[in-house]
């Protein structure tokens, strides 16, 4: 017994088991893993996202909304969704940007507080999606705001954008 | 119906289960409370078209049911001559308040004696005197940079104001603390208690139906799909059908088969993941957890049965692309799962007297303002008007299947929630049914030829309420006009009433338990 939480002090590895429905193989599940000790890093244990629909058809949030659930369960990588900018470190932004919604969204982007990092999550935020072209919408989230990454997928599934965390931290930390 | 049609100058035309009856400016407003008070008909939809390009006239076509009748009868009135103008008839059809008040927005055209002529859909930095879904409209590189804060002619919109002593408002939105779509709430209140509370919604306007003007049929479904996420399914199927009724196809028994299979299933998932995010709005942890978890399990199925979560990609004109019996197995076995949890999970929540206690009373809607304003779907059913597209005007199997559209009579959060939970079993017993039989056929029929300026009516019943599309083509074969009415679109005015006389903490409770898409409202 005492000889394995030695073992443990020192090797400190860490065992994350995913649950069961959890879709994933286990190289996905190693990047994961390896993902968290870079939150670690660069955000101490703690990364916060504000998520902000500008437009969104609401499928955007609703995975979103899935990846608090038991079985996805993000909280445990430390990442969590906050109630304001001025509490988040990320912005997840989805949708194609309506007009409507971008004097919203630039004061929404102005209140969070540096580095203030903006990742863009599926397709229409890239440029638009199906919505392309519309008189009422933006074509894309980085003609309003500077965009530090893009999920793709319409919706992105729940594995899809944690992976996006993981590049964005792969950009942060280097 | 005689009534209208010995009036003078009236033309009556039918296609299918539509008769479009053409009246003068003068019995307008006649036949539509007519219709309404003698008839008791629901005012389904209300929209108009630029059809300058045929006749010369823009049109004003109002649709209603009439109980009982698989029928729509749709009221039509041209505008010629350049008369900008058309009697309202919001002040006998309540309704009819907010279709009208679009109408103007999108096409400048006048609803007189309107109680309410504010912009709805386009916000006050739009530019003014600006239509967008005029046929002669573009909007050029300047309005477009003008649009938003230097905007040159605005069109100011004012709040309603309430005043009295003790009482302040709360302004809240567009962008919200938790994971939701965006909308502007002004609550003015006395202490905690809500005196009256006004929506701005319609910031996720995307231009929809103007956009569908510039695309083929076929690429529209695609859009149809991502007008509201959690209802893709319902949504397209609404669309494909109101293409082929205009093209005169009938589909499959296979592809009726897929397509209503999948529209209990998409009615299940919602319905169950309602259930569970009422309890976040009460601090129920474990009831919402649950709710997700099963949710979640269905979401997987609809991934393993269509490739996409949200029940994309399925639809196309003329019948569907996979045939979801092949998996009919895997469909039972989830089913059957989440049943169980499903019903463990309700028994948890019916048992909690904290969770339930919060439920009842709350969030009220009287039948009688749910009548007025048109509810639909399950907030209607939760205030005791039985009013459900698939026993009205019954389509695809539904005509075959047995279920029953449960009602309750209080119109508060717990029947919102006990109509979703019946609704729920009825689904699953549907489900089962379905994947008892066989049915032949391809999975789709060709589309030969789109008959040039005909149009035609979809419809489905989502998870939320009846969803309507009214397609028109044009003489290339594209869509001309397309009129998409959500159910959001016609339960959002009746938030504020459910609202009112509730304490403000209450209202995320009261708005969860309608569940409206603001994508969908706002088009």
């Amino acid at each position: 017994m005492l000889k394995e939480i030695i073992k443990n002090i020192i090797t400190k590895k860490k065992v994350i088991t995913f649950p069961e429905g959890f879709n994933i193989s286990p190289e996905e599940a190693a990047k994961i893993v390896s993902f968290q000790e870079k939150i670690d890093r660069a955000f101490s244990r703690s990364l916060r996202i504000r998520q902000v629909d500008a437009g969104s058809c609401n499928a955007c949030e609703w995975e979103c909304t899935a990846l608090t659930n038991p079985i996805y369960d993000i909280q445990r990588f430390g990442i969590d969704f906050v109630a304001s900018p001025r509490h988040a470190d990320v912005l997840l932004v989805t949708g194609p940007v309506s007009r409507q919604m971008e004097l919203a969204l630039r004061k929404t982007y102005l209140a969070t507080p540096e580095p203030r990092l903006v990742i863009a999550c599926g397709d229409c935020t890239i440029d638009g999606g199906v919505y392309r072209g519309s008189y009422a919408v933006s074509n894309g989230v980085a003609n309003v705001v500077p965009v530090d990454c893009y999920i793709s997928g319409c919706p992105p599934t729940p594995i899809a954008i944690i992976k996006g965390l993981m590049e964005l931290m792969k950009k942060i930390s280097g | 119906m005689e009534e209208i049609y010995r009036k003078k100058g009236v033309k009556i035309r039918e296609h299918l289960n539509e008769q479009y009856i053409e009246v003068s400016r003068k019995d307008f407003k006649d036949s539509c409370a007519y219709l309404y008070e003698k008839k008791h008909s629901v005012l389904r939809l209300m929209f108009a078209t630029d059809e300058r390009r045929i006749d010369n006239s823009f049109r004003i076509y109002t649709v209603f049911s009439i109980p009982g009748i698989d029928r729509f009868f749709i009221i039509v009135l041209s505008l010629k001559d350049d008369d900008f103008t058309f009697p309202s008839i919001t002040t006998e059809i309540p309704a009819a308040h907010w279709y009208e008040r679009e109408i103007r927005d999108m096409f400048g055209l006048i609803p007189k004696g309107h109680p309410d002529l504010r912009r709805l859909i386009l916000h006050d930095s739009f530019p003014a005197n600006s239509y967008p879904l005029r046929k002669d409209w573009s909007i050029t590189e300047t309005d477009l940079r003008e649009w938003g804060e230097g905007v040159k002619q605005k069109e100011p919109y004012n709040f309603m104001e309430v005043e009295g002593e003790g009482i302040y408002e709360i302004p809240v939105g567009p962008v919200h603390a938790g994971i939701i779509e965006p909308g502007h709430f002004r609550f003015s209140a006395v202490g905690e208690t809500i005196v009256f509370l006004e929506p701005r919604l319609f910031y996720t306007h995307k231009g929809t139906e103007k956009h569908f003007e510039g695309m083929s049929f076929f690429d529209g479904i695609k859009l149809a799909e991502r007008v509201s996420g959690t209802s893709s399914f319902s949504h397209s199927v609404a669309y494909c059908m109101a293409v082929e009724r205009i093209a005169g196809i009938e589909i499959t028994e296979k592809a009726k088969g897929v397509r209503t299979l999948l529209l209990e299933i998409e009615r299940l998932y919602n319905h169950i993941g309602d259930i569970g995010n009422m309890c976040a709005g009460t601090g129920l942890a474990v009831g919402y957890a649950k709710g997700a978890v099963l949710k979640e399990n269905l979401m997987q199925l609809n991934d393993r049965l269509t490739g996409s979560r949200y029940l994309r990609g399925i639809n196309v004109i003329g019948g569907v692309t996979k045939d979801v019996f092949l998996q009919a197995d895997a469909i039972l076995s989830t089913v059957n799962d989440v049943t169980h949890g499903y019903k463990d999970s309700m028994r948890l929540l019916l048992g909690s007297a904290s969770h339930i206690e919060r439920l009842e009373n709350t969030g009220g809607l009287s039948k009688d303002i749910a009548q007025k304003l048109g509810v639909t779907g399950v907030a209607a059913r939760a205030s005791g008007i039985n009013d459900d597209i698939r026993k009205a005007h019954p389509h695809l199997l539904y005509d075959r299947l047995e279920f029953e559209s449960h009602t309750m009579t209080k119109g508060d959060v717990f029947a919102r929630m006990m109509v979703r939970a019946e609704e729920a079993e009825c689904s699953i017993s549907m489900i089962n049914a379905l994947l008892e039989n066989r049915y032949e056929g391809e999975l789709s029929v060709e589309v030969m030829e789109i008959p040039e300026y005909s149009s035609a009516i979809g419809y489905a019943e989502t998870p939320r309420g009846s969803v309507f599309y009214w397609v028109m083509s044009d003489n290339e074969g594209r869509p001309f006009r397309v009129k998409l009415r959500s159910p959001s679109y016609c339960n959002w005015p009746a938030v504020p009433f459910a609202g009112q006389g509730n304490i403000v903490p209450d209202f995320p409770l009261c708005n969860k338990s309608f569940n409206l898409s603001y994508s969908g409202c706002d088009m």
